[in-house]
């Protein structure tokens, strides 16, 4: 198997070898570390980088090439629509008597903390979030319809 | 012994009477048919701008459920399932990409087997019958019971009970998202010739260099999680050579999910906060006691808007179990 997998990594295979590449892929043990070992060293032999698929780099970068568009306008609308959702939870909670108090002074708590946190960050709207965000979002929620348009978003830019 | 018969008929035709009346019987009945029913066809999945279509070929081979997906537009991608093992070929410029990945409810199956967690949160209703792919649906409503879920139509094929169609539609009954056959067939043989990929010799074949993926519970909180949401699971992304760990937490209705992802906000990072909507997805962000928390979920805005503003810290992290 080790030899066929190294004819694979040289090109020196053909179409009726496929189901090697199903067997790989789902294999986790060893054959799944010596396909890692053998690509790497095709790769090292032909002077090629390895492939990387650096989530966080990614979302870094991404990042730091998103433009930054400040909007306190928007910002403030955040903030009215928080007030706005937690008046609808207390009216909410209103109706259980018993936690009434309890989630009363709970909320008035949260209501405090979070009117804090949007005065001491920065007032920064990210219009264009990276996809890489998305793109977790669909590959471990369990939801599978987003699966087939995965990355389309990104992968014309690159 | 005339009379037992009778009342044994008696009992059969009330239960199909009932089956038929039911729609939450008959979205049980969808929800298996898409995991046991042999079929091959062409479906086309629109959410906002975006559109594609896929050819799938679906097996259930004495309990093991085969399933092969063409991606017929954009990027060449193919992907294959077994169970809930999942193995994705994804071409990217001179290379094709092979990804695994595990447990999703892909289409047609998009429905849980164990429906009693959406009966809290939506109200089943039969529709009418629509003609779908050439077949006759009929038209099973989930009617959401509060604003933070979509409005969900599903078709289910009138003989074989297969989901046909789907769609999320917002409260103005715009339609967000949509999911179906125009070309469906049912498959009669047991041959599995085509549990392949399609090799181009031209592209190297790589394997996805994995990030560490870690199942864990932290206390990250979310005071107040929307009604009928329940964290489903928290991973931790760990990209080797890099010290930022991105957080995952995975929260779901049954059907609808939503990920919030936490990250430390290192210095000269420009922390984001604000809502986008990308078709049915919403999406959140959020600064949290100095980390970035983004909300991501194919759930009205509010959803997310609320999971973003109710997640607080408490320290104490633990790695229950290592992938």
């Amino acid at each position: 198997m080790k030899e066929q997998l190294s004819a694979l990594m040289d090109g020196e295979f053909n179409t009726s070898n496929a189901d090697h590449l199903l067997i790989v892929a789902k294999s986790d043990g060893e054959l799944r570390r010596a396909w890692n070992a053998y690509h790497m060293i095709g790769d090292v032999m032909r002077g090629e980088h390895a492939f990387h698929c650096d989530m966080t780099s990614r979302i870094m970068d991404a990042i730091d090439n998103e433009p930054t568009v400040l909007a306190p306008a928007a910002a403030q609308a955040t903030e009215a629509k928080l007030k706005q959702s937690l008046f609808k939870k207390t009216a909410f909670w209103s109706v259980a008597a018993s936690v009434t108090a309890v989630m009363f002074v709970g909320l008035m708590l949260l209501q405090q903390q979070k009117s804090e946190q949007n005065l001491l960050s920065p007032v920064e709207i990210a219009e264009n979030l990276p996809s890489e965000y998305l793109t977790a979002h669909q590959t471990y929620a369990p939801n599978g319809a987003a699966y087939y348009i995965q990355n389309v978003s990104y992968t014309e830019q690159r | 012994m005339f009379r037992w018969m009778l009342a044994c008929a008696f009992i059969g035709a009330s239960l199909n009477v009932q089956a038929l009346d039911d729609p939450w019987l008959a979205l049980q009945k969808t929800a298996f048919a898409a995991r046991e029913l042999n079929y091959q066809g062409v479906f086309v999945y629109q959410n906002g701008n975006q559109a594609r279509s896929v050819q799938i070929t679906h097996m259930n081979n004495a309990g093991r459920e085969l399933t092969r997906n063409v991606v017929l537009d954009g990027q060449p991608r193919e992907v294959f399932s077994e169970g809930s093992d999942i193995v994705i070929f994804n071409a990217k410029n001179n290379k094709v990409v092979i990804e695994k990945r595990r447990g999703q409810n892909l289409f047609p199956a998009m429905l849980p087997t164990n429906l009693d967690v959406l009966k809290n949160s939506y109200t089943a209703k039969l529709g009418m019958v629509e003609r779908i792919a050439g077949r006759d649906a009929q038209i099973i409503d989930l009617v959401p019971n509060d604003g933070y879920r979509y409005f969900i139509k599903v078709w289910s094929d009138v003989e074989f009970g297969l989901l046909v169609k789907m769609s999320l539609m917002d409260r103005q009954g715009q339609v967000l998202e949509q999911i179906g056959f125009t070309q469906l067939s049912m498959l009669n043989t047991h041959d599995l010739n085509w549990f392949q990929p399609k090799i181009d010799l031209t592209k190297q074949y790589v394997m996805e260099e994995e990030t560490t993926v870690n199942h864990v519970t932290t206390n990250w909180v979310v005071a107040n999680l929307p009604p009928g949401y329940r964290k489903i699971d928290h991973i931790e992304h760990i990209v080797p050579g890099k010290s930022t760990v991105v957080n995952q937490v995975i929260f779901s209705d049954g059907i609808a999910s939503v990920s919030m992802f936490i990250e430390p906000i290192k210095k000269g990072d420009r922390p984001k906060m604000g809502h986008k909507v990308l078709g049915s997805t919403n999406i959140c962000a959020n600064v949290v006691e100095g980390y970035q928390v983004i909300v991501v979920g194919e759930v009205p805005a509010q959803t997310v808007q609320q999971i973003a503003k109710a997640v607080s810290f408490s320290k104490q992290t633990q790695t229950t179990a290592n992938k």
